[in-house]
């Protein structure tokens, strides 16, 4: 019979260390299956979390070799041919507080999210008797966001929260805040976007990470591409807020990557626009009804915003 | 001491609306305790919809016709003030979910979208593409978020104490630090979920839903209502239990057994693999029964084959089908039939809920919510797209009527909670000392396996007899039960050690009230009584325990509109 070799990191609290675990194979199992039959067959000590099994409820994601997954839709046999080989190595996501085990907590995490107002800020064209109306299109804005199962995978992968867990924002808390600055029955996108803006929107390193491991496949680094160009179109309507914009513009196009000095963005001008233009802006960008290629003439140092919205497209495509 | 206005067990649909509710514009201490993360609870698992007659998509479509849909549906069992109540006030619960934020699929109007769902005289199941729940679950937490609501995530609700048939309090664990905590309260809601769990590998639910709340009631005093009434869906996955939705049977998929045959030819020959859900599901494990089936015992299974579909409409038709079937099955749907089996999909029955309009229960200071709880507006079966209507609706009602038990109510004394406190304490440090006696999955698989058998889709006198036999023994062996892990943070053993304690005594229930229901009503079908008998069976099951004995009443149902006639579809 043909067995695997599979350590896990276990952390009883105060202590961490590899524990080694002989698994026989078999096929066409996933990898929940595996860590079910060790905990029932092996070690009822071993701690991890899964309820749904076919996920939807976001409990069930863990490192395997260095990369994260969700444990109870990820095929095993994909994992061994992946990696090519019988040996795996189990850790618990990147960038978050351990309790034990696989175990990991998510309140720090929520708390964090609470920045960027994850709830409704109801327009007023809605009421609680009879709701809102939102058209087919504009239901499709929120669809692939609110995909969104809360599992940490992104998170765990995000290469720009490995080195600054206290100034960026998870990517799921970015899709978050993406969802109701996009959804047409928020009536104050500008409260979601403004803490976006305040948190490093500019440090992503467009590793696609995030976007490569999500199981919900939600375009991450699309909607991030979306936040920026919201950025531009502040620039827009505020110079300062422009050359701003711009200056990260350039950064990035002689570096490569952003330049970590450069940031984080702090304009308190550009928050104040952020505040009172934007919501109108972003809108129209979304809608199509403002084409960030074709600006009005006027505005001062058009040049320089029309590169930056040729980037934002770029960054879009 | 640990104190609170207001404590609710569950954060899924039902608890989290229930938090909401009591907690709006006032005053009270209110907490909400989870024994998992609140997104991580089952509510996100509905993919179909949430029933509400909006009229939208069909403007003859009206509450009372819901409410008829519902009785029917319910064979009669459901009590009919309640479905009025229920099917009235959807529409605006829908209208308020809006409002929260949930992200409805819309119709050309922008009005929210509606679709057809089995059981319904018209289209009236409101969605959000194929993750109804999912989308509401995140839209409470949003609010709950947004209101400041005290949640206790990875808390264990252990028991509930109850004084000369009053409501004191809850013993809970904390689980990250394993402490034992007696909680005051003035009222609490139970909103813990169903109990799916006791077919173990042959459900669609979630691993935890193993009805703790239930059970803790149940413990307390308070009867279980009509427990016997499970519903199954003929086509869960072999290994795990997960739903393989419906489509695949709507688009033409054949089921074989071991001999290459479709064996629905059998049963249906005209409608063949179209047949109704009970009637697929009976087919299946008739089959199984009789040796065409492939695999062994619990593995047991058939095939559903959609080859013959061929790549093109398979990927257009059915892509998330063949993706579940990939990724939990390891098979190409393409290439190879997919083993499946019926699997059990929600429980009707649960803690007895007495008056609907405040979800309480007999004890004074209980609420109770949800999938744990009978009201009953689902009877002996429930419509697709009705629960999650029903958690949201009387989650709002039980929040209201726990808020208003606390107003009147004041704290009770503390003596009893520290002895239960106590107790439990005493009761985890000898489990976590144990080193020998029986396995506990062993007794849980070995429940599962008597439950589906004989408590199952079939049900006749002997089989159950035996089952209730076999169960007190696994009761008896429970006793002995042996968990493996001394450690007293994060024991997710003896975790998993009470909630096999709580299936047994739940499945113990399910067993006696099925055994004494003679006749075949719904989701409950006998062989050996294969017709509804109205004259002696129209009425509630209620079971009481008191101490090891279980003992077993009827009440009546409530009748308003609707008669009892023969369910034809
Ligand atoms: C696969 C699937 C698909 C479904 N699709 C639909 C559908 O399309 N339409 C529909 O109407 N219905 C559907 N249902 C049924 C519906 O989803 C459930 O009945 C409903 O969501 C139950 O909600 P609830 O709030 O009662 O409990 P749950 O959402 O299950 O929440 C239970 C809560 O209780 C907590 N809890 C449990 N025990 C304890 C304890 N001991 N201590 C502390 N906390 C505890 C849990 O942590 C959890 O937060 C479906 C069910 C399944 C399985
Ligand atoms: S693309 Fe940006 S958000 Fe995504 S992982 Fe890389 S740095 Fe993080
Ligand atoms: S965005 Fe994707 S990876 Fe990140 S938490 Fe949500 S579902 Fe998981
Ligand atoms: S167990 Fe729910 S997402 Fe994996």
């Amino acid at each position: 019979m043909e067995m695997m070799t599979v350590k896990i990191k276990r952390f009883d609290g105060r202590n961490s260390y590899y524990q080694k675990y002989e698994v026989p194979y078999e096929k066409g199992k996933t990898i929940l299956w595996l860590l079910t039959t060790i905990r029932e067959e092996q070690d009822p000590t071993l701690n991890f979390t899964s309820a749904c099994r076919h996920a939807i409820c976001g409990s069930c994601a863990v490192q395997i070799n260095g990369n994260a997954f969700l444990a109870c839709n990820t095929p095993l046999d994909d994992v061994l041919d992946t990696y090519k080989t019988m040996n795996l190595t189990f850790e618990p996501l990147k960038n978050f507080e351990v309790i034990k085990d696989l175990v990991i907590v998510w309140e720090p995490k929520m708390e964090k999210m609470t920045k960027v107002k994850p709830w409704i800020i109801p327009g007023e064209e809605g009421s609680k008797e009879i709701g809102f109306l939102q058209s087919e299109e504009d239901f499709q804005q929120i669809a692939a966001p609110t995909d969104c199962i809360l599992c940490g995978v992104c998170a765990s992968e995000c290469n720009q929260l490995a080195v600054n867990q206290d100034g960026y924002l998870e990517p799921f808390i970015l899709n978050k805040a993406y969802r109701y600055i996009v959804d047409t029955r928020d009536g104050a996108p500008e409260q979601h976007l403004k803490p976006v803006l305040e948190n490093d929107l500019w440090k992503c390193l467009h590793c696609m990470q995030c976007v490569s491991q999500c199981p919900k496949t939600i375009p991450l680094t699309d909607q991030i591409a979306f936040l920026r160009s919201a950025t531009m179109a502040m620039g827009e309507l505020d110079n300062q807020g422009a050359k701003h914009a711009y200056a990260f513009h350039d950064d990035v196009k002689n570096k490569g990557r952003l330049n970590e000095t450069m940031l984080p963005i702090k304009t308190d001008g550009l928050v104040q626009t952020a505040l009172t233009k934007i919501p109108f802006a972003l809108r129209m960008v979304k809608k199509g009804k403002i084409n960030p290629l074709h600006m009005p003439k006027q505005i001062s140092g058009i040049q320089e915003v029309r590169k930056l919205y040729e980037y934002a497209e770029e960054v879009k495509s | 001491m640990l104190k609170f206005d207001v404590v609710v067990v569950g954060a899924g649909g039902a608890g989290m609306m229930a938090a909401l509710s009591a907690s709006e514009k006032n005053n009270l201490k209110v907490a909400v305790l989870s024994k998992i993360f609140p997104t991580r609870s089952h509510t996100g698992a509905a993919q179909g919809g949430i029933n509400a007659a909006m009229g939208y998509r069909d403007s003859t479509d009206s509450p009372e016709k819901h409410f008829r849909d519902t009785v029917k549906g319910s064979d009669f069992l459901a009590d009919q003030d309640a479905v009025e109540f229920f099917t009235s006030g959807m529409p605006d619960m829908i209208s308020e979910l809006d409002y929260y934020g949930v992200p409805f699929s819309r119709d050309e109007k922008g009005q929210v979208a509606q679709r057809p769902f089995g059981g319904a005289s018209s289209p009236r199941t409101c969605y959000s593409a194929d993750k109804t729940g999912h989308v509401i679950l995140h839209a409470l937490y949003e609010q709950c978020l947004k209101n400041h609501v005290q949640f206790l995530n990875e808390w264990f609700l252990l028991s509930l104490v109850v004084e000369d048939g009053k409501f004191e309090g809850l013993v809970a664990m904390d689980i990250r630090d394993g402490k034992i905590h007696p909680i005051q309260a003035k009222s609490v809601v139970i909103a813990s979920g169903g109990f799916g769990r006791i077919y173990w590998s042959r459900t669609t639910n979630a691993i935890n839903m193993t009805g703790d709340g239930t059970a803790a009631c149940f413990e307390a005093g308070i009867p279980l209502k009509d427990p016997e009434f499970i519903q199954f869906h003929p086509t869960g996955l072999a290994q795990t239990g997960v739903l393989l939705s419906e489509a695949c049977r709507g688009e033409g998929g054949y089921l074989i057994n071991k001999d290459g045959e479709r064996f629905m030819a059998r049963y249906a020959p005209e409608k063949m693999e179209l047949g109704p859900r009970d009637l697929v599901s009976r087919s299946i494990e008739t089959e199984i029964k009789e040796g065409r089936g492939f695999g062994e015992g619990m593995t047991s299974y058939v095939l559903m084959d959609l080859r013959h579909l061929g790549e093109k409409k398979i990927m257009e038709r059915l892509p998330q089908v063949r993706e579940l079937a990939l990724e939990f099955e390891g098979v190409d749907l393409i290439k190879e039939p997919v083993p499946i089996r019926p699997s059990c999909h929600y429980t009707m029955g649960g803690i007895h809920v007495s008056d609907y309009k405040t979800c309480s229960t007999p004890i004074e200071g209980i609420h109770a919510a949800g999938e744990c709880c009978s009201v009953s507006i689902h009877g002996a079966n429930r419509l697709g797209g009705n629960s999650v209507a029903d958690v949201v609706f009387f989650g709002k009602y039980a929040g209201l009527g726990a808020k208003e038990s606390a107003m009147r109510r004041s704290f009770g004394r503390t003596e009893k909670l520290e002895q239960e406190a106590n107790a439990w304490k005493t009761k985890f440090k000898t489990i976590r000392e144990k080193t020998t006696g029986v396995s506990m999955f062993s007794i849980r698989n070995r429940l599962a396996e008597t439950m589906w058998n004989y408590v199952g889709i079939f049900r006749t006198e002997s089989e159950m007899a035996q089952a209730l036999a076999t169960v007190d023994e696994l009761i008896e062996e429970y006793k002995d039960a042996y968990a493996g892990d001394a450690s007293v943070k994060y024991n997710m053993a003896f975790i998993n050690y009470v909630e096999i304690g709580n299936i047994l005594k739940l499945a113990r229930a399910v067993a006696m009230g099925a055994l004494n229901r003679r006749e075949s009503r719904g989701s409950h079908s006998r062989g050996d009584y294969p017709t509804r008998n109205d004259e002696q069976f129209l009425k509630h099951t209620l079971i009481y325990k008191d101490g090891e004995n279980y003992r077993l009443e009827y009440a009546p149902v409530t009748i308003t509109n609707y008669q009892p006639e023969e369910r034809k579809y």
